[in-house]
């Protein structure tokens, strides 16, 4: 039993507190990324600048085909593999052996990117997919897949099966017990699964850049350029054009970015 | 209920997942081996004899494990101090919000953050020098790029702490660890009995299978470790790049030697880790 | 199932198969390339009109990558309709992505041109991936002079038309005047500085740094043309263990106590500018001026050469075997090695990395122009450390070095 708190607890100073430590990170990303010059010892960079932003907006600087460039590639990544692991979840989660099915998936979750990558990657050039985009967005598939699937099971479980079955025996066709009972009840799950799934996609660096050879210019991509230069600014404002879709995610639903899986 | 699509959807389901995974493994065995690449002359134990004596991949994988361990013992303390102090903290209003903020950070950019954060000349150390406690910039200890790799340790802690958090405060609703601490009270058990053996207990046996998921991840990371390590102690997936792109020719069987050999650990790992959850 | 059972099957005969392949012969790209070089100049020109060439090259300084994407790619489109592409990677890993590909089979190279230099021309040629001979068939190239030893060999390989001159540097170190009025002229002298003053100085773990070992070797092997000509491993030997002997008597006062140094000179720049180091370097000697115009370094920073002196050398293009953008790699290469590039590159505004370029085979209204390039104010004239330069040692030196460096000192 959960004791409710009371409302002058509920928003009280140390609340305040802790949440702007928790905000502090990503307020100071975006500081930063409208500085200028920051020398030792200021506190705070000394010169603002609206420059970064205003070349970004203008679409002067290569950071704005990052950002488009970026929410294509993670957002038709999660389409795919929304659709394709909610299919395959099913066919799974029905399984005699599902616990072995399960398996499969979660070795290839855990795995690093990044040495994935590395052994793959005689593959993809023989598959001429190394340094394309699409080679780019065949590795995050690959990736996503396994999640996907490991997150879909958990929707099958006893209460969907029970409903499908009752459909089945009321006499609906499979596309009539599709569209009028599965659907409603998974939409919120599918849409939990997407956000989650591109968000997966929008995150990775390692994979990227061994497979898409700089071809496939991420915004993680570019941050690591930038970090690179050492020019931390740049960093900065690409790390906060990283954090917004999570943030307006997060907005929308919490539940969008947060995964029990991880 | 089986369908005709079902033995398609499997396949595919193996074309996507375990298919590559075995084919990359292999490829790299292969490899280490002498079998495949430009450079090779044909079968040979020199590689695996090289990474094996060396003591650099021996490090390198302590370090990880290390690492690993280290972080999520930290993360894991402080959530479970944060979440029995005020359980219903993060369930509603501000906090269950803010809470999720830090989880829209990718990895690199905690990097970078913490770069900026904990270097000589970052933002900790400005505080302190305005504070007074340091005189110059070179007073200020060695947080990133030092052997001891408390920059990427406190790094992984701040990602895996809000994580934490959240997943007690989901589990301790779920389980109905209140009720229990409750029953304890009337049972006569003082709250640090309480605290020490009945909420940490149910707490931890259930959130165990999600921790030990995450001290893999921390294992396998590779953006944190890339900007906030030492050259002197890299973590094994640096290492195995490294190898591969930044080195000698002659090293790359090397790379896909280790690449191989943390396979072994990874997926053995998390093999008896959810046969373990069989028997449960 | 079934699918499971036969899963391990499928896999041993898919890697069976991949086993037994043998990459085909590249043999397509080699006789549409002898066509190229029969061809007149304006036909390549023409042929290139449209193409996307993808150049490779470091992109770890924010000025050359100003230079690159501000001019160089505006104007190859503008002048040639050519889109240039621009990737990052260097040394090692062009190398190994090229060899991926010739192992594979691959018809056409994902990399169409490529910066490099000495250690990475040598294992290119090594496995064969480079195409050439090409750069006589550039018209700018008459303006080079092959002859010079500093531009026509590179790191003790004659670049025998395999690789395009583009940019010649030296390496300085920089200090700033207000902080070290006195910086450390030697070896000793510097083995002094850090004692008294820890912490201050380090090197990078790329390719400044490896220069900077490799100028020591030399001091310690005599100094000069000690150590030139192809590769001695008795000498190498010697010199390596009394330079490791050296930097491990410097190893306690370097920044972080020798344990760890900065990834590339960016960081080094920034530590620099920090305060945190007194010292970074560069391989280009007009660094320090570009870095001052553009507020990275204050106003009190110069740079200078030890008089047992620096490495001098020139960096280049190459062209890969498997591109498929050859006529486009040129048509780029002789722009970048044309005099209005050539100069907007030396500018240190701009870049200020040396010219390749001749000047005495310029048409004479060019030749003013190079002489006019604004003064250089706080890195010394290339004439007064012309004298100091060394030329760059085989390509072997460079990998021994980089490899003993990590296992000698990091790992220890």
């Amino acid at each position: 039993m959960m004791k409710t708190i009371p409302e002058h607890v509920r928003n009280s100073w140390r609340r305040r507190l802790l949440a702007g430590l928790l905000a502090s990170p990503l307020l100071w990303l975006a500081l930063l990324s409208a500085g200028r010059q920051w020398p030792y010892p200021a506190l705070l960079p000394l010169e603002w600048t609206p420059e970064h932003w205003s070349r970004l907006l203008t679409g002067r600087s290569d950071l704005a085909f990052s950002l488009f460039f970026s929410l294509g590639l993670s957002g038709g990544v999660a389409v795919l593999i929304t659709a394709l692991s909610f299919g395959v979840s099913r066919a799974v989660a029905y399984h005699r052996r599902r616990r072995y099915w399960l398996l499969a998936a979660y070795l290839p979750y855990v795995f690093s990117p990044v040495i994935l990558a590395a052994c793959l990657q005689y593959f993809f050039l023989r598959a001429n997919l190394a340094g394309a985009v699409a080679g780019v967005f065949v590795a995050q598939v690959l990736i996503t897949m396994p999640y996907g699937v490991i997150f879909f099971t958990n929707f099958w479980n006893g209460h969907i099966r029970s409903l499908e079955q009752l459909a089945y025996t009321l006499g609906s066709s499979r596309w009539q017990a599709t569209l009028y009972v599965l659907w409603p009840a998974a939409r919120g799950t599918l849409l939990t699964g997407f956000f989650q799934i591109f968000l997966i996609s929008w995150f990775e660096y390692g994979l990227t850049q061994l497979i898409g050879l700089g071809k496939a210019p991420t915004l993680t991509i570019k941050v690591f350029q930038y970090v690179q230069e050492a020019n931390l600014f740049y960093a900065a404002l690409a790390g906060t054009l990283l954090a917004l879709p999570p943030v307006v995610l997060l907005w929308i639903n919490k539940r969008f970015v947060f995964s029990r899986m991880l | 209920m089986r369908s005709r699509s079902q033995p398609w959807l499997l396949a595919l389901f193996a074309l996507l997942t375990v298919a590559p995974l075995a084919a990359g493994i292999l490829y790299a065995l292969a490899y280490s081996l002498g079998l495949t690449g430009l450079l090779n002359t044909g079968f040979t134990l020199a590689h695996w004899q090289a990474v094996l004596g060396a003591g650099v991949f021996w490090q390198a994988l302590w370090f990880s494990a290390a690492q690993a361990v280290g972080a999520i013992s930290l993360a894991l303390a402080l959530a479970l101090v944060v979440v029995l102090w005020r359980p219903g903290a993060f369930q509603t209003g501000l906090l269950s919000f803010a809470i999720y903020l830090p989880l829209t950070l990718p990895a690199i950019v905690v990097a970078f953050l913490a770069f900026q954060g904990l270097s000589k000349s970052g933002l900790l150390s400005r505080i302190a020098y305005a504070l007074g406690f340091i005189g110059g910039l070179e007073q200020f200890p060695d947080l990133v790029n030092d052997p001891a790799g408390i920059g990427i340790l406190l790094a992984h802690a701040g990602m895996a702490t809000p994580f934490f958090i959240l997943l007690l405060t989901q589990l301790y609703e779920q389980e109905r660890v209140a009720a229990y601490a409750d029953l304890a009270a009337t049972l006569g058990a003082t709250r640090r009995q309480r605290i020490l053996k009945v909420q940490t207990p149910l707490l931890l046996r259930r959130a165990f299978p999600t921790v030990v998921l995450y001290a893999l991840f921390v294992m396998s990371a590779y953006e944190i470790p890339l900007l906030l390590g030492s050259q002197s102690r890299p973590m094994v997936t640096v290492l195995a790049v490294e190898k591969l792109q930044r080195y000698n020719l002659a090293d790359i069987p090397q790379a896909y030697t280790i690449s191989v050999l943390y396979s072994v650990v990874v997926i053995g790992a998390t093999l008896w880790l959810l046969g373990r959850q069989k028997t449960q | 199932m079934i699918i499971l059972r036969s899963m391990p099957a499928l896999v041993a005969a898919a890697l069976l198969w991949l086993a037994g392949c043998a990459p085909p012969s590249a043999e397509k790209p080699g006789k549409a390339a002898d066509e190229l070089l029969a061809m007149p100049w304006d036909s390549l020109e023409h042929s290139a009109r449209n193409a996307t060439l993808t150049l490779m090259m470091w992109q770890g300084d924010p000025l050359i990558n100003a230079y690159m994407n501000d001019y160089v790619a505006p104007q190859l489109k503008q002048r040639y309709g050519i889109t240039l592409n621009i990737v990052s990677g260097q040394g090692a890993q062009v190398v190994q992505i090229l060899m991926g590909e010739l192992q594979t089979g691959k018809e056409a190279s994902a990399i169409d041109l490529m910066w490099i230099n000495g250690e990475t021309f040598f294992q290119l040629r090594q496995i064969e991936a480079l195409w050439g001979p090409w750069t006589d068939k550039l018209p700018h190239a008459q303006y080079i002079n092959f002859e010079n030893p500093f531009i026509g060999i590179d790191f003790q390989q004659p670049v025998a038309g395999y690789e395009c001159p583009w940019g010649n540097v030296q390496m300085a170190i920089i200090y700033d005047s207000l902080k070290t009025p006195r910086p450390p002229a030697d070896r000793a002298e510097l083995a002094a500085f850090v004692k008294a003053n820890p912490g201050r100085f380090t090197i990078d773990n790329q390719f400044t740094g490896l220069t900077f070992l490799k100028a020591l070797l030399i001091d310690i092997a005599g100094g000069g043309q000690a150590l030139s000509g192809p590769f001695n491993e008795a000498k190498y030997k010697q010199y390596s263990a009394e330079l490791w002997a050296y930097w491990r008597s410097l190893q306690p006062y370097l920044w972080k106590q020798g344990r760890t140094y900065p990834e590339g000179v960016a960081p080094m720049h920034q530590l620099f500018a920090n305060g945190e180091l007194w010292f970074t370097m560069s391989n280009n000697d007009c660094e320090v001026d570009n870095k001052v115009m553009q507020g990275v370094f204050g106003p009190t920073a110069r740079a200078y050469v030890w008089e047992s002196g620096t490495i001098q050398n020139a960096h280049y293009l190459g062209i890969p075997r498997l591109s498929a953008n050859k006529a486009a790699a040129m048509v780029a290469a002789n722009f970048m090695i044309s005099p209005e590039a050539q100069l907007r590159k030396m500018d240190p505004a701009v870049w200020g990395d040396g010219t390749v370029l001749d000047l005495n085979r310029l048409p004479p209204e060019w030749q003013e122009r190079f002489r006019n390039l604004p003064n250089r104010r706080h890195a010394p004239p290339r004439e007064a450390i012309q004298a100091n330069a060394l030329m760059e040692l085989a390509p072997e030196y460079m990998i021994r070095l980089a490899e003993d460096f990590r296992r000698e000192i990091i790992q220890q």
